[in-house]
């Protein structure tokens, strides 16, 4: 039997390889251009992120394209970055539970459910990672608090990036650079 | 970060000692566990001074000092904000101790990060990568990201130059002001680049045939050495030492949890 990642073509890699690394550069760009926690800065990179996921998923249109990208983003930012091992669990159920939102409509080239796994993805693994900012700052109660409304910022700046990703796919099928 | 993608051989990482990469993804592997589960101050300053030194073995001392102060600036934030809960919630009170461990586990992550980042190199990393045997579908878009980084980050210096060169001002202030036009102003060149990045990329892999069953034959051998064995024993000793000194004896703040 064979893996359901082998039906990736090099050329299905290579895309997701460079947009895990664009998502990558641009919000700690934005994060750091904004100087830290400023809700203009949360929302920027969540937007960001989000639009590049809905144009990665109409650019690479097969089942698994968003948990294979979960697992790229955070090998490499484990290995390089130093990033938690803990981020893996909650990013792999949001991915997991995306894919199945996803799966009843695989075979459509409509952008609506690449959309909606994006926002699943979002909601998900937004909600699982205040778990897991409770595991980090247990000690202190107050500070989960305070990332409540960091998150919730965050997840207003995903909300945008689903429309605008909507916008970028059309645009760019008009192009001719999305096929689908 | 832009050390990791330097090519040039600065005379600073002559003198570094030479430790493999994958001895220092496994001290960052183990600390990022090992400090998660510590939640006394003891263990956490155990784990502390020990990642303080390893991070000052690189000799990078400007590099650590500017780290450190982005994260004194971050934390004395963060305690403000805490505070001002506190005083808002009398249910929840405001001890240093309270903040001191959470603020310790990042600042034991910053130390164990900054030998990695600084020092290793980017062919290195991909040798590293490739000896993890991960699988095919996990290597190349792996290593497709770690070599895009620096031409995604030379694409952005790009862009802002040619939108200051046409009159754009690129300000903070400005962002926090337009921040929708100057998303677009940014953001849409860097899609446009990535697409056709990875056009060609792609294209270039199909071309040399790589596919799931490729073998790769690495650039350039790695070496582990009996440094890097020491490395990872003491790595694994001091982890076992904060362990059994949280366990035995540890004081853990108030409203914490074991």
């Amino acid at each position: 039997m064979t893996s359901p990642f082998n039906r990736f073509s090099a050329q299905d890699l290579v895309v997701i390889g460079v947009f895990a690394a664009a998502s990558k550069v641009t919000t700690l760009l934005v994060a750091l251009a904004g100087g830290g926690m400023n809700p203009i800065s949360l929302m920027g990179k969540n937007l960001i992120f989000t639009m590049l996921l809905v144009v990665m998923l109409c650019r690479v249109n097969k089942i698994g394209t968003l948990f294979l990208f979960t697992i790229i983003n955070i090998i490499v930012s484990m290995l390089l970055l130093g990033a938690s091992v803990t981020l893996l669990p909650p990013l792999l159920i949001a991915a997991l539970v995306a894919e199945c939102a996803m799966y009843p409509k695989r075979e459509s080239e409509s952008v609506w459910n690449k959309v909606l796994g994006a926002a699943i993805f979002d909601i998900v693994s937004k909600s699982l990672s205040l778990g897991l900012s409770w595991i980090f700052m247990r000690e202190n109660p107050a500070m989960v608090i305070m990332i409540i409304p960091i998150i919730v910022i965050g997840y207003i700046g995903s909300v945008g990036g689903l429309f605008t990703g909507v916008k970028a796919v059309k645009e760019l099928r008009h192009a001719g650079i999305i096929r689908y | 970060m832009q050390a990791l993608y330097d090519t040039k051989t600065s005379d600073d990482l002559k003198d570094i000692p030479e430790i493999d990469v994958r001895a220092r993804m496994a001290v960052s592997f183990l600390a990022s566990i090992v400090t998660i589960i510590i939640s006394s101050i003891e263990g956490q300053i155990i784990l502390f001074v020990t990642s303080f030194l390893y991070a000052l073995s690189i000799r990078r001392y400007k590099a650590v000092f500017i780290a450190y102060v982005f994260m004194a600036i971050m934390i004395v934030i963060a305690s403000l904000f805490t505070y001002g809960f506190s005083l808002l919630l009398p249910s929840m009170p405001f001890s240093i101790n309270g903040v001191l461990v959470p603020f310790l586990r990042g600042i034991v992550m910053l130390n164990v990060v900054l030998p990695l980042a600084l020092t290793c190199r980017i062919q290195a990393l991909l040798t590293a990568l490739k000896s993890l045997r991960l699988p095919f579908c996990i290597y190349i878009p792996g290593a497709v990201m770690i070599r895009f980084i620096p031409t995604f980050m030379n694409d952005i210096k790009q862009v802002s130059e040619t939108l200051k060169i046409r009159g754009y001002n690129l300000s903070f202030g400005e962002m926090c002001r337009h921040p929708l036009m100057m998303l677009r102003l940014m953001f849409t060149p860097l899609l446009f680049r990535s697409l056709r990045t990875s056009e060609e990329l792609g294209m270039a892999a199909e071309l040399k045939g790589l596919d799931a069953n490729s073998r790769f034959v690495p650039f350039r051998d790695t070496a582990w050495t009996n440094k890097d064995t020491i490395l990872l024993l003491l790595a694994v000793l001091v982890s076992a030492i904060a362990l059994t000194y949280h366990f035995m004896w540890g004081t853990i703040p108030a409203g914490g949890m074991v």
